[in-house]
Formats: structure tokens, sequence, C-alpha cells
């Protein structure tokens, strides 16, 4: 049977997947990979074990589980995280280890570029929000900063660029993944000159931007052979984790939004229309002619969970982190919606959107002698979803949202479900994919073998496995709680930037 | 409390045990001035209080210790008590000689059962990591009573039974020297240790036994944790580090393929490239000659 292998290289994972033209999942494989933080702004991978990984992974997963159940390969289609930048020399030699998403060194250059007169004219034409996370911002830093290193890079890639370079030798970049960089014009499709002028290089430091339904790509003789992958192997560039996790979960139209909570959290809403927001707080990124993925993203999701239940959790057996936070979950049910009237703001790493503000910081507000361990734990889980609706209520002012649908390994699980489905007082849907990502991938492949006319049709075969209704109850005590987290988070600007230069 | 004060080469009572320098009981009733100044501890010492509460100074850092907890002193810290003297209360001591632990390597000597192996892999944990406070550590208390049991009461066969409670203070130091290192943690954040010590130390011959010590797992069932966390087993995850950094060290430095092979942990630059090649599909030379 011919099948769709899927190669997603997310942040702290490579996940391959294959699927059978009908859609169905018939194979998995995961391998971690590991992120550095040399200073606390700092966060780096290193894009020899990157490929390496992806290499051993896909090897091991093609031999191990794909030949022997008879599969045959048919297309391989790429997903990555967005927003790593890796300077490579003329020999296509890595510079160092690539920056990724949640590095945050480029803090000044972002505020001076989003200071400048230029600002408007690069979010209104790339769609990205200036902010240290971008690569416009990032390549401003390698300049600012490391002026050897920049002298010496030809090209400025992601890691997802520098893999498909390592298998095919050819230099290309999707859309979406373009899109995701502050230096690509959407409306026109091609690299910005406001945003290359101010950085001071040229289109040529960056590869060829395509569709991501582009199947010009061959994989090295000496690769596929390794692998054992059969000769005429068709390769898609594919797309980001973003986009695709939203086409997996079978969002595409008015009306609808997708909720992401991994280790990081997104809202995001898919329409032929980017979102012009004035004050440049959502992301607009491409998936397919006419069809954009707009949003904000938060750092302050699943990470936190993390966090309380690392701290302050007393783990008997050591095991993994969502065997413990589905434990946390189940806890927090102990407690009434609400916590109580305890509150928590949830930004522990700073915050992306709404707030687009570096030195936020997190706070436990309203305790009471009565308040004990479990209502901190409820609290927390309440105050990330806060967060996550914050982004999805000013979404609204653009986008009508209707139904929510959900993706990622920490909205998944069911009570976060419902409470996600109170918070926002909308109805949440709950899709049978476990992998919306790779998912997403696949529908590509299924879209390029004719399987579906567009990916309006591929959305629309993504199945429900459950729907969750809110309690409007619930919803008359979160609304009142949101209006004081709002507030607080509005009224303590200052106060973060003073308690943050404690911080050093 | 019977107290008592056991010295090598004085007390008959530790005669048979040579590796025993100290084994003393102490109890505190009054404060006397300069009795515990700050000085250079010579042998491997082990103090468990068992009454009151101690500020002790080891290598500049202060540190309180209660009932039930360990201090380990090695040799050429400096120890002793800020203020110079004992405060009240009770605390045992066991000074041994250990002929060596450099290098990370514990040499208990000929009387211990330890194999050679396991005292290196405890090594490992005891010595790199230099702790000097063990909180609450019950257990190695009942050990010593046990230990002041058989020295007085010299039942038979009290001599293999001292040695064999010696190499048990031993073991359960390392064990809970892993423990309270992992207590708590989730794999993830022990494997993130592990990997950082892996990448420092590429070319050491790593064995699974050794990284589950560190980790503080039976080797079972770290081998399980390990592959379903990172989707590789122990051994081949270190095989993709290895590769990782030769290939770095291809494109970016000079040095020959045998330098390459044995500083990344190959036998020779022969399984290097043999293992090279299966792995990635091309050979070193290639990958060098593309830099």
């Amino acid at each position: 049977m011919d099948c769709i292998l899927t190669i997603d290289i997310s942040t702290s994972s490579v996940k391959v997947c294959a699927y059978d033209f009908s859609g169905k999942l018939v194979a998995f494989r995961k391998a971690s990979l590991s992120i550095f933080y040399p200073n606390p702004d700092y966060s780096e991978q290193d894009p020899e074990h990157v490929y390496v990984t992806v290499l051993f992974v896909l090897r091991d997963f093609i031999n191990e589980q794909i030949l022997p159940s008879n599969y045959k390969i048919e297309t391989i289609v790429f997903s990555a995280s967005m927003h790593s930048v890796l300077p490579v020399n003329n020999k296509g030699v890595p510079i160092g280890n690539a920056m990724i998403w949640s590095d945050n060194r480029a803090k000044k250059e972002a505020d001076l570029i989003k200071e400048s007169e230029y600002a408007n004219q690069i979010y209104q034409n790339t769609g990205t929000p200036i902010h240290a996370m971008s690569p416009l911002a990032k390549i401003k830093w390698i300049k600012n900063n490391q002026p050897e290193r920049f002298k010496k890079a030809s090209k400025f890639i992601s890691l997802k660029e520098y893999i498909i370079y390592q298998f095919t030798n050819q230099y290309v970049i999707d859309y979406s993944m373009a899109s995701a960089t502050g230096f690509f014009n959407i409306k026109e499709k091609k690299w910005e000159e406001m945003s290359l002028y101010i950085s001071g290089i040229d289109s040529s430091y960056f590869s060829d931007a395509v569709s991501v339904f582009n199947s010009d790509l061959k994989f090295k003789p000496n690769i596929a052979k390794a692998l054992n992958l059969p000769k005429n192997t068709k390769v898609l560039v594919g797309s980001t984790d973003g986009c695709l996790a939203t086409l997996g979960s079978g969002v595409f139209k008015e009306g609808q939004a997708t909720i992401s909570i991994t280790y990081s959290g997104a809202v995001r809403v898919a329409g032929d229309k980017f979102i012009n927001d004035n004050d440049q707080r959502f992301f607009n990124y491409i998936l397919d002619d006419d069809i954009y993925i707009s949003g904000g993203p938060t750092n302050n999701a699943g990470v936190v969970l993390e966090w309380f239940s690392s701290h302050f959790r007393n783990h008997k057996i050591i095991h993994d982190f969502e065997d413990v936070v589905e434990g946390l979950f189940k806890e927090a049910t102990l407690v009434k919606s609400g916590s109580d009237g305890l509150l928590f703001l949830p930004y522990l790493l700073g915050e992306r959107a709404p707030i687009w503000n570096s030195n936020a910081r997190g706070s436990y507000f309203g305790i009471n002698i009565k308040h004990e361990s479990k209502h901190f734990l409820r609290a927390t889980i309440e105050g990330v979803i806060f967060e996550i609706y914050s982004i999805g209520k000013i979404l609204e002012d653009y986008r009508k949202i209707d139904q929510l649908h959900l993706t990622g390994k920490y909205a998944s699980l069911p009570i976060c479900a419902s409470i996600i489905s109170d918070v926002f007082g909308k109805k949440v849907k709950l899709s049978d994919e476990v992998e919306n990502v790779n998912k997403g991938a696949a529908l590509l492949g299924m879209i390029d073998a004719g399987v579906f006319k567009n990916i309006e049709e591929a959305a629309l075969s993504i199945n429900e496995k459950s729907v969750f209704e809110p309690n409007m109850a619930n919803n008359e005590v979160y609304k009142k709680l949101f209006n004081i987290f709002e507030r607080l988070t509005l009224k303590m600007r200052e106060e973060f930037e003073l308690i943050e230069q404690l911080q050093h | 409390m019977n107290q008592f004060s056991y010295l090598k080469g004085k007390s008959q009572e530790i005669s048979p045990w040579p590796q025993i320098v100290e084994f003393s009981k102490v109890k505190v009733q009054t404060l006397k001035a300069n009795s515990f100044l700050m000085h250079e501890n010579t042998e491997f010492k082990f103090i468990y209080v068992t009454d009151g509460k101690y500020y002790w100074t080891i290598d500049n850092q202060t540190y309180t210790v209660f009932p039930n907890d360990v201090v380990m002193i090695w040799p050429n810290q400096i120890f002793g008590s800020l203020n110079g003297s004992f405060e009240i209360g009770a605390f045992t001591v066991l000074t041994l000689d250990i002929t060596n632990c450099k290098d990370n390597e514990l040499n208990l000597g000929d009387w211990s059962n330890i194999c050679v192996t396991e005292q290196k892999l405890m090594g490992n944990v005891i010595c790199q990591k230099m702790k000097s406070l063990i909180p609450n550590f019950k257990k190695f208390g009942e050990i010593l009573q046990k230990m002041e049991y058989e020295i007085m009461a010299n039942e038979i066969g009290y001599n293999a039974k001292v040695n064999n409670l010696i190499d048990d203070i031993w073991i359960q130091t390392t064990r809970q020297l892993s423990n309270t290192e992992n207590k708590g943690r989730i794999f993830p954040q022990t494997f993130h240790k592990l990997d950082q010590l892996l990448r420092e130390n590429i070319a050491h011959p790593w064995t699974v036994e050794e990284m589950a010590t560190i980790i503080g797992l039976g080797t079972t069932t770290f081998t399980e944790k390990f592959k379903t966390f990172s989707g590789f087993a122990p051994l081949n995850y270190l095989i993709n580090l290895r590769i990782s950094e030769a290939i770095k060290l291809l494109k970016n430095t000079d040095q020959s393929l045998t330098d390459i092979a044995l500083g990344t942990g190959f036998y020779s630059s022969q399984h290097f490239s043999t293992t090279f090649k299966k792995l990635t599909g091309f050979t070193p030379g290639l990958i060098r000659k593309n830099k």
C-alpha cells in the first residue's frame, strides 16, 4: 500500500508519521531534540544534531515500521517550527547554533525597529509582529553583536531549510515559513525591500520562496539509499507547524478558530484576507493562495503547567510531563470554577500576544487564608486559559468565532477542553487526530495527489471526537475574574519593568 | 548515650579494620572556646548528627546541620566552625581511609566486597558531585548503630559484619545522593542533565550502567524511559551525538580523521568511517571535501 510520510521538526522533538491515502495514521515515531540556554535570554539548537536526529529517526522509522508492514512511501511532506535563524557560509556550513523561536536576545533590536518610521510598513507588508522572536530582529542582532559571524554568513536560513538542504542540496523556503520571518511581503509573495534595507542585506541571503505544494526537490542518491527510500519518492516542501496544526484541526472558514496548547500556545483563525491590526498584535502566515492563518501566540502555556508541576508537586515516580500534567488537571477538579477568587497572571516568560511585553512577569492575586495548594493549582490552569482567551477576545474584533477546535497535548485533555469552553462561553470541538501538525502535512500530500480538490475540502475531512458545550453559570464567574485579569495586566505595566530589572 | 572515641593506632577496638581512621560518638554539653577552629581536613570524614543544630563551614560555605543529616568532608577541605566551637548537641564521626578518590574514582581497598566496576560507578556519583551535606539520612544513623554494636559485642563473624556495614555506608550514600539529586524530577529534566554530561565527555567509553547510575535508576527502567523519551536506545543516542560532533569537526577543523574518531569516542578511524558511512550515507572524507 502507498503512504505519505510526514516529518514535523518541532522545538522539542522530531515526529514522523505515515498516513495512508484515506488519511488514516498508520505509523508514528518520535525522537527528542535538545535546546541549549547558554544565557537567560538565549535558546539555541545544534543544527547538525537536529539533522542527525531527523536522519536517524527516519531510518529507524522506515526500516523498522514502514517496510516490514509493506507500505511504499509515495510522498514526503515537511513541517517545522517557525522563526529559527541559522547563518551558513558559502559552502552551506552552519556558523554556530541556530537561534530558535523562544530566543529573546534581540529584544532591543525589536524595540528599535518597532519605534522606527519603518515599523508600520514592515508590519503591514510582512504580517509579522515586530518582536525578538522574528528573524528580522534576530538577524539585526547578529549584525550588531557578532559582526564577524554576520560577515561570514552568505545565507540566513531556518532549521527546516537546513535539513532540506542536507537532504537535497537545495535551498528552498515555503511561503508559510517565509511569511514568519518579517522579511517576506505576504501581498506580493516576494522578499520585502524595507526589511532588507534596514538589515543591510539583499534577497540573495534567503532561499527561493515557493508554494507549500512545491515538489521540485529530490533526495541526494546516497541519502535515499541510506534511508531505503524508493528512487521516485516525491518530496513536498510543506509548511509550518502553526499553519498545519490549524489545517489539521479542520479549521479553514469564518466562524472557526483553533486553540493550541503545547509548550507555548496560540489562537488562530483562517481566512482569505490577512488581519491588519493597528496595534500590530497578530501574525499572518500564508498557507496557500488566498488562505492566511492569522492569530496570536502566547509564551506561557504548557510550560507554565510544567513549571508548576515540577516545583510545587512531589512526584514519587519519575515520569513524563504529559502524565504529570494530566494528573494536575484531575486534581484541579477538586476546586470550583474560578478557584474561589484566586487569580493568576501567567507571564513567567514575558508575553507575546496580545500585550507583546517581554518584561511582563507572573503573579497570584487575591490570596486569602482559606486558599489551599489545590486553589493555586486550579488558578494556574485558569490563568493560562485566561491568557489564551485574551488573544481570542481581540481576534473577535476581526473575525466571528462560534466554535473552537483544540490541538496540542494539553488543550486536548478533556478537563482542559471544558475549562476553555466555559471561559470562552463557546462550543469546543476535539478532533480524533492526535498529531494535528502531521495530519495537516498529510492533507497537503493528499491534495497534491488529487484525493481532495483543495484545502477547504481537505479540512472538512477532519472528524470530531467530542464536543464540549459551555456551562454558562461558570462562564459568568470567569467573565468577572477575567475583567480583573485584564485590569491587573494593564495596571502592572510599570511594576513589570521594575521587577524585571531585579531579575538579572 | 555512651560516648566513645576509637582512633586508628591507639584504640584496640578498631584494629581489625585498618580502613577505619576514627569512629567516635561525641556529646557536647558545654561550649568550649577554640574547640573547633577552621582546619584542613586530612582523611575522608562522615559526620552524622543525632542531636542539636550546628553551623559548620566547609571551604567557605556554611551549612546548617540538623539531626539525621550527614556531612561529608573531603581530604584537603577547610572545615570547622566560624565561631571556633561546637554548639551543644551530639554527633558520630566516621573517618575512613580511601586510597584514592581522584578522577572521580572510588578505590575502597581489598577489604571491600563491592566489585571494582561498581566502585567506579559509585565514585562517579559521590566524587563528581562533591556534595557536603546529605539532609535527612536516617538510614546512615542505623548503619552506624549496628557498627557500634558489632564493634562492642565482638560476636562471631563481627569482623566481616563490620566490613559489610562499611560497604553498605558507601552503597546507601550513593543511592541517597542520586535519589536526592533526582527526587521529584521528571524524566525530561534528568535526561537533560545526562545529555549535557554526555556531550561534555563524548569520548568517554560510556556504558548504560554508568548512565543509569548517574540518573539514579536501575538499568532496565532507565533504558525503557530513555528510549520512550529520546526515541533511541541509550547507546544509539550516544552514537547520534558522536556523529553530529564528528560532522562539526569535519566541516570546521583540519583535524585528522583519526583524531576526530578518537576524540568523539570511536575505537579507530576505521570503526569511525564504517559507522559514519553506514549511518549518514557518506564517508567522512566526502563531508570534509565539501566543507
